[in-house]
């Protein structure tokens, strides 16, 4: 199976996020081993963001890798998981909320994908980058 | 316009709610008072330029001297020093004007009030940018640091990692000084701490060096016409915010051309959470009260108990100077006053009493836009931790309400200022 | 000469209705500056070695009613004249920029002065009633037409209180002619020898009643306080500055002078009259919540003084007398012109709503720097006139009343309580950003402050300047006074005293 890496290089609509997680130097963490469960803004996601944020964001590694770590949770927590914990702590240390009651909700996202199975983790769609607080 | 998705508000500050949602800010908007924020931001942001370039040469350079007579004296490497969002060299060009110093700024620095002369002159006359004013702002942000527990700046000074950099930073700064580094031996806390409170110039210069070029590139913007409104400015702000608020906040020391680390970028410490919210909330809404306007006997119950209960910032301050000492804020307004743009001076005379009173209007302008900015902060933490102000989902727009009635919440007491600024004739 | 400082005002009146009104208070400043330079003139070159009266002029008037134009100085009244032009100046600016009428208002002011001057240059006691009644319709008028909002009660009360005085001067005056039969009304040619003593008492008496409720004492004061606060402050400076003066001058110029072998019999009582006069005025003023009020029963407290050392009949405590009838009348209109302005200007004399005045940037300033040097004249603070004046009377009295005169002093103390209440609210605190959009102080209103407070600082300061005029008649008139122990102070000794 396709690492989380792989997975996001080989589909459409992830060429920002690749592109930060390059920049962030987390490229190796997030092909290598250990479960993740990581909540991926696509393209679009991305794009809501005001001009100039991926910019400074890029400029800046140790920020980037807050931000995009914050999008990552230990161990491999599908959609069911996930809605019954209700919150999970990110690796960068913040907790994320998690809401089932409607659409399944990450935060202030809504994912669009759910329970994409990876070698090393799922990965779950979301339109909105989240942020922390 | 009122979101027909969700009944209106209950809140005492419904009418405010309303216009937040519907994109607004807390100050309504009319020509007027875009003028009037406008004027006053390019009024503070050139103290401003000054305030950010010495913060960092007392935290980098300056830094443990025992006699910090010439603190105020700042060196021209940074005046010229480039800001990172303004000028050709900016990593993401906010400001089309200079990176280095502003030229009204050097003017002031030169001439001050009065005429040409010596620094130490002017300096003791006080005939100069009021630093002491940022020093206090500084202040403010230490003191309710630990408090408030806004991200991660303030826990990790109590760290080891830390505490190792900064000894590392202490012996270099004191090898040739055996008295210092026996006192150091003796009392390690008093110069952790001393260093602490430098990390904080440190935090604050980075806060405002971001600002600096946002508010003339606004003022700008304005004598161009591209603001139709309030929100137009709020928008450019919230835009802004988004825009650096990755930017590292760190305390780098140069100490004989080498430099330390104290709190590297590494860390991963942003602008946002670590300097602006917490600003935000230690400045504008907290700070300290006034010495002789308060009595800080505990007894007499003046002083709320708890921190997060203090409303001395500006959001609640009476603008009156109840005389000049001893309070930051009247520093602050002396500085703007060298500043002010024409068509600014020109308003201020023809209302209250003319030139005489030009101090308090103008306070009372930067109290409006400080409101201004407090919207746009609110705004942007909306934008990035909540919904879109046009979400389909009513579930969704009843979160953005309670965020914002959260918020509104702490206008609810009788010190603040948010019903005053709603009426023109608040001067 | 005294005659054309008579009749230079009535001129001035005919000038302002002939002027166009934008001019009106300017006339009326030339008029009042002219006449003030006159009298100090006619002040400076007062002969001190005549103790009598100078500048005489004389005309035969109504020789059947015994009413002749007798006119004369002396340091008794001139003083008081060149007050009298002083106040009316700062009168005519106290009453601020606009006011409706100006031409009637400005001639009533004029009227006033004119009306004054003759009741003090008069040496005819029917000359001096005749003038003394002139000034009722003036007042009358000003009060009613530019007053506060109980102006009709207000002036009507004052009217009819002021009728009954001039009812039982004119009772005393016809007596002592009539009874003593005098030739006519004039000084010179009043006998009162063969008047018994009993006689002269009831006259006394009556004269005092008369003279006391203009002054006022208590309890024939309660006209002032309704006077005072519903008058415009200009009407009230001159009420309080020179016409009350009226009062005390006529009980020394009638009393002490007329009858002095009947004055150290009366005296102890009018002593005590005077400190209840005081006592009273310094209670009552430290309970008021209305700044004028306070300044009002200030005011009765401070006359009380005048009448305890005239009673007391020393060389010291008359020329203390006089020296406070002169020191009393500055302070009392700097702090009614203060009080004016600081009404206009807030729009409230509530003590318990004023706050915070002395602001640098809002507030008032300057008017309230000088609200705190005028307190503190009034308070004896050295330095300031009203010290000058107080110890006069303290250290006149003290020798003859000492209780009355320990009382005073405690009342003294007292005025030091109610103008720290009066200051601690009006000038100190914070101003309410609410409502604090004060219009400006103008130049108008400024200048007669500083200029009031520049002779009072003066006067505190060269006391000599204030006692020089006055020192030779009150010794003339003590000089008189048979039982009285006088203390032998020589005139360089007199000098030398603070």
């Amino acid at each position: 199976m396709p690492s989380i890496v792989d997975i996001a290089v080989n589909n459409e609509g992830f060429s920002t996020l690749v592109a930060a997680v390059q920049a962030a130097g987390l490229v190796e963490t997030l092909a290598g081993e250990g479960d993740f469960t990581v909540f991926a803004p696509n393209d679009d996601a991305f794009a809501k963001l005001p001009p100039g944020t991926i910019q400074t964001l890029v400029q800046n590694p140790p920020q980037l890798a807050r931000i995009l770590t914050y999008h990552v949770a230990a161990g491999r927590l599908t959609k069911d998981d996930l809605i019954k914990l209700g919150e999970v702590t990110s690796i960068e240390g913040s907790p994320i909320p998690i809401n089932g009651e409607d659409d399944f909700e990450v935060k202030n996202a809504t994912v669009l994908a759910a329970d994409i199975e990876a070698d090393n983790g799922i990965i779950h769609v979301i339109d909105n980058v989240i942020l922390m607080g | 316009m009122i979101t027909t998705k969700i009944p209106p508000s209950t809140h005492p500050h419904a009418d405010v709610i309303h216009r937040l949602e519907a994109g607004g800010s807390m100050l309504p908007d009319t020509p007027e008072n875009l003028m009037q924020i406008i004027g006053i931001y390019k009024a503070y942001a050139v103290p401003m330029d000054f305030y950010w370039r010495d913060l960092l040469y007392i935290a980098e350079q300056v830094f443990l001297e025992p006699f910090r007579f010439f603190k105020y004296f700042i060196s021209d490497e940074y005046l010229e020093r480039q800001n990172h969002y303004a000028g050709d060299q900016a990593d993401l060009r906010i400001w089309r004007g200079t990176g280095s110093a502003h030229p009204e700024l050097l003017e002031f620095m030169k001439k001050g009030e009065t005429f040409k002369s010596s620094k130490l002159f002017h300096h003791l006359f006080h005939d100069r940018i009021n630093m002491e004013f940022a020093e206090a702002c500084m202040r403010a942000m230490l003191w309710h640091g630990r408090d408030m527990g806004l991200g991660k700046f303030d826990a990790y000074l109590d760290s080891d990692e830390y505490k190792a950099n900064a000894d590392r930073a202490i012996k270099a700064y004191f090898k040739k000084n055996p008295v210092m580094l026996g006192l150091y031996k003796l009392f390690p806390d008093m110069f952790l701490e001393q260093v602490r409170e430098l990390s904080y110039y440190a935090n604050l210069g980075l806060f405002w060096e971001v600002m600096a070029p946002v508010f003339f590139e606004m003022s700008d913007i304005y004598d161009e016409g591209g603001f139709k409104g309030v929100p137009d400015a709020m928008n450019f702000l919230v835009n802004g915010i988004f825009a650096i608020a990755g930017r590292p906040i760190y305390h780098h020391v140069y100490i004989d051309g080498e430099c330390f680390e104290i709190i590297p970028k590494s860390k991963g410490f942003t602008w946002l959470y670590e300097a602006a919210l917490p600003y935000v909330e230690a400045v504008f809404y907290r700070t300290a009260p006034f010495r002789g306007t308060k009595s800080y006997n505990a007894q007499a119950h003046e002083v709320p108990d708890a921190q997060k209960d203090f409303h001395y910032g500006i959001l609640y301050a009476d603008v009156f100077p109840v005389g000049t000492a001893g309070i930051p804020p009247t520093l602050l307004m002396d500085d703007m006053y060298h500043f002010l743009p024409q068509y600014l001076k020109d308003y201020y005379k023809e209302h209250c009493r003319g030139e005489d009173d030009e101090l308090i209007q103008l306070g009372i302008t930067f109290q409006r836009s400080m409101y201004n900015v407090t919207s746009a902060v609110i705004q942007a933490l909306r934008t990035a931790l909540l919904y879109p102000l046009d979400d389909p989902n009513p579930k969704h727009l009843q979160k953005n309400r309670e965020f914002f009635e959260a918020q509104m919440d702490r206008f609810l007491r009788p010190e603040a200022r948010l019903r005053d600024i709603q009426n023109a004739e608040y001067r | 000469m005294l005659s054309f400082l008579l009749f230079l005002p009535l001129v001035g009146i005919g000038a302002i209705a002939l002027f166009p009104r934008p001019l009106t208070r300017i006339v009326a400043t030339v008029f009042t500056v002219v006449t003030l330079a006159i009298s100090s003139g006619l002040l400076i070159n007062l002969n001190l070695q005549d103790a009598g009266m100078q500048y005489t002029e004389f005309h035969n008037w109504l020789s059947i009613l015994g009413l002749n134009y007798n006119l004369g100085v002396d340091g008794l009244s001139l003083p008081l004249i060149v007050l009298n032009s002083l106040l009316t100046l700062v009168a005519i600016y106290s009453i601020g920029e606009s006011n409706h009428r100006p031409k009637l208002y400005y001639s009533l002011i004029l009227l006033i002065n004119s009306g004054i001057t003759g009741a003090l240059i008069a040496n005819n006691l029917l000359l001096f009633f005749l003038f003394y009644e002139i000034e009722l319709i003036p007042f009358y008028l000003l009060i009613a037409i530019w007053g506060g909002e109980k102006k009709g009660y207000a002036s009507t009360k004052f009217l009819i209180y002021t009728a009954i005085s001039g009812l039982c001067v004119l009772a005393a005056f016809l007596g002592i002619v009539w009874l003593s039969q005098s030739s006519n009304f004039d000084f010179e040619n009043l006998t009162l020898e063969n008047l018994e003593f009993n006689t002269k008492v009831i006259l006394l008496t009556i004269l005092l009643i008369g003279f006391g409720i203009k002054i006022p004492l208590v309890p024939l004061h309660t006209w002032l306080p309704d006077a005072y606060v519903e008058a415009n402050p200009a009407v009230t400076v001159l009420l309080g500055g020179v016409f009350a003066k009226l009062g005390t001058y006529g009980l020394v110029r009638f009393g002490l002078q007329l009858f002095p072998d009947v004055w150290s019999t009366v005296s102890p009582a009018l002593a005590v009259i005077g400190t209840v006069s005081v006592m009273y005025g310094s209670l009552a003023a430290i309970a008021q919540r209305d700044l004028k009020r306070m300044v009002a029963y200030s005011s009765i407290g401070h006359m009380g003084y005048i009448l305890v050392s005239t009673a007391a009949g020393t060389e010291l405590s008359l020329l203390g007398a006089v020296a406070q009838m002169i020191s009393h009348s500055l302070i009392l209109a700097l702090l009614f012109h203060l009080v004016g302005i600081i009404e206009r200007k807030v729009g409230t004399r509530d003590l318990d709503v004023l706050n915070g005045l002395m602001n640098p940037v809002r507030g008032l300033p300057l008017t309230s720097s000088l609200l705190i040097l005028a307190g503190m004249a009034s308070a004896g603070i050295p330095g300031l006139v009203g010290f000058v004046a107080e110890f006069l009377v303290f250290q006149g009295s003290f020798s003859r009343f000492p209780i009355p005169t320990l009382f005073c002093i405690i009342a003294s103390g007292l005025t030091a309580v109610y103008f720290v209440i009066l200051l601690n609210r009006t000038c100190f605190g914070r101003l309410d950003s609410h409502t604090a959009y004060y219009p400006k102080v103008f130049a108008s209103e400024k200048i007669p402050a500083i200029a009031l407070t520049v002779i009072i600082l003066f006067l505190g300061l060269q006391p000599a300047w204030l006692t020089r005029w006055i020192e030779p008649t009150t010794s003339q008139f003590i000089a008189a006074i048979p039982t009285v122990q006088t203390i032998a102070l020589t005139p360089a000794e007199l000098s030398k005293a603070p």
